[in-house]
């Protein structure tokens, strides 16, 4: 059975720690099953992306949604959580395995940590002090020296996507975006990483209905979807950490496809930091190594260039509910493809790209990518 | 006042001992005798910072113990900002490719961005972490 996306839903995202979790997914919930115009009761399978829970989080939510005995299982998989329970559902609705899943990525981290995430101790790295923006730091760092790339180029990242995200009403960050000056004289993270650079954790659930073709025109083709996982981060590589697992998911995405980076209209990807939406727009074939961090200053990837990248805003002005990221970045995408997206509307919409990378483990290229290709049918 | 992390309250992610959470094993590389501890690949050479891996990630190949050289050239560098775990900033951080050996994470004596390839040498053991010092014209500094 071809897969199709039949509806979207999500919360609004913030820090809402006042605001009961199995809350959050209800709202993303709900709006899902209505967009997609099905009664709840036709939901076969259920498939939750979250990686700091609460555990149990899967059937706290079923309690509202009155759906026992079917299916349901939770998946971990870094920041591509959301995405790797969607993967999960396309491939198991490809096989005929079930005919409707609803898939629901979930984090609320305002109630675990107050700063930047607190490393794993038992990472070898995680014990070594070595937070997140410290791991992209290094990369953002290796470009500088390596590439030439400034810090201008870094910070107009980081302006294109907050600009996009004041159009954004669910966005967590929506006042005035910064000029370049700004993200530059925010306060250093780690060099050369500034504050504005980083994006913030986040409170948010967003839900995504997959089935198969049942002829209403308002469902997408979801053209492709890899998942990979991590694999040695090898030091002989050239490869600077994160590049080589989207690289993989990109090829083989692009391959079920059977399209070219150029055929791409309009990209939601895992800017969690400046440098991340570069690194992964070179690994995704949009420009040649090293000359990634051209496209947010040329214009190419602003909401009115060639191919927008984050028109929502990205993680960096939607937070970063780690599990509830890729399931909002797949709503964008729904709802850029069929041209529901309002002020953030792009104007050429047909063929849209996911991409969502986890990491964190110390010595692997990441925890793992998945990207899927949607259209219009 | 936000809740510190591991203080009265639980969460999956195990923050350790240095922060106020239950003590964990210790994964980071061990220091002996001067040299990084680890294992290398028997059939292809493949050095890795970790013990107690079944087998060698490149190859498949069987591995056993290996030390490895505490001088190295640094692949990237930076400075954090900001508090994490016991350290305060600011500390600097580099991966450091070291001579016929892994690619391991190290703290830098001085918290300073290093040139691409600059030469570091590991000293010692700061709180369980390595620690390096860059070394120039042959001048430890």
């Amino acid at each position: 059975m071809n897969p199709m996306l039949w509806g979207v839903g999500t919360s609004d995202y913030g820090l809402q720690p006042g605001t009961r979790v199995e809350v959050l997914c209800w709202t993303a919930i709900r709006e899902a099953v209505d967009d997609a115009g099905i009664t709840p009761a036709e939901i076969d399978a259920i498939i939750v992306g979250s990686v700091f829970g609460p555990p149990g989080v899967a059937t706290r939510v079923q309690r509202g949604l009155g759906l026992p005995g079917v299916p349901m299982w939770t998946v971990e998989n870094a920041c591509a959580s959301g995405t790797s329970a969607y993967h999960e559902a396309v491939q198991a609705v490809r096989q005929g395995r079930f005919g409707c899943v609803l898939v629901l990525g979930v984090d609320q981290m305002s109630t675990l940590f107050s700063g930047a995430i607190v490393p794993e101790a038992t990472d070898p790295e995680g014990a070594a002090s070595l937070p997140l923006p410290g791991l992209y730091a290094l990369q953002a760092q290796r470009y500088v020296q390596e590439f030439g790339v400034t810090p201008e180029q870094l910070a107009a990242v980081a302006v294109k996507n907050k600009r996009n995200g004041l159009d954004n009403p669910r966005a967590q960050l929506r006042k005035a975006a910064p000029t370049v000056e700004e993200v530059l004289a925010s306060r250093m993270i780690a060099e050369p990483l500034t504050f504005l650079q980083c994006c913030p954790t986040s409170d948010g659930a967003g839900a995504v209905i997959v089935g198969g073709e049942r002829g209403n025109p308002a469902d997408l083709r979801i053209e492709a979807s890899a998942m990979v996982s991590g694999a040695l981060w090898d030091h002989r590589s050239q490869d600077v950490w994160g590049y080589a697992s989207v690289a993989r998911a990109a090829e083989q995405a692009y391959a079920q496809a059977g399209r070219t980076p150029g055929e791409i209209d309009v990209l939601e990807v895992h800017d969690a930091f400046t440098i991340g939406e570069i690194l992964t727009l070179e690994a995704l074939g949009l420009a040649p190594r090293g000359k990634g961090a051209e496209l947010a200053p040329s214009g190419h990837t602003a909401r009115d260039g060639a191919q927008p990248v984050n028109p929502s805003g990205g993680l960096l002005s939607r937070g970063h509910p780690l599990g509830g990221t890729g399931t909002a970045q797949i709503a964008e995408i729904a709802c850029q493809l069929r041209g529901r997206a309002g002020d953030r509307q792009v104007a050429r919409h047909r063929v849209g790209l996911v991409e969502t990378m986890g990491g964190g483990a110390a010595g692997m290229d990441g925890n793992a990518c998945v990207v899927t290709i949607l259209s219009v049918p | 006042m936000a809740t510190e992390l591991g203080v009265g309250r639980p969460t999956k992610r195990r923050p350790g001992a240095a922060v106020g959470g239950l003590p964990v094993a210790d994964s980071r590389p061990s220091l002996v005798d001067g040299q990084v501890g680890g294992v290398r690949c028997t059939t292809c050479r493949y050095p890795v910072a970790q013990t107690g891996i079944p087998w060698c990630p490149a190859c498949y190949g069987p591995v056993e113990p290996a030390r490895f050289a505490a001088t190295g050239a640094a692949w990237s560098s930076t400075v954090v900002q900001i508090p994490v775990g016991t350290r305060r900033p600011p500390f600097g951080l580099a991966y450091l490719d070291l001579d016929d050996g892994p690619r391991v994470l190290v703290h830098l004596a001085e918290p300073t961005v290093l040139p691409l390839g600059a030469r570091l040498r590991i000293t010692g053991l700061d709180d369980g972490d390595l620690t390096a010092v860059t070394i120039e014209k042959g001048v430890e500094k």
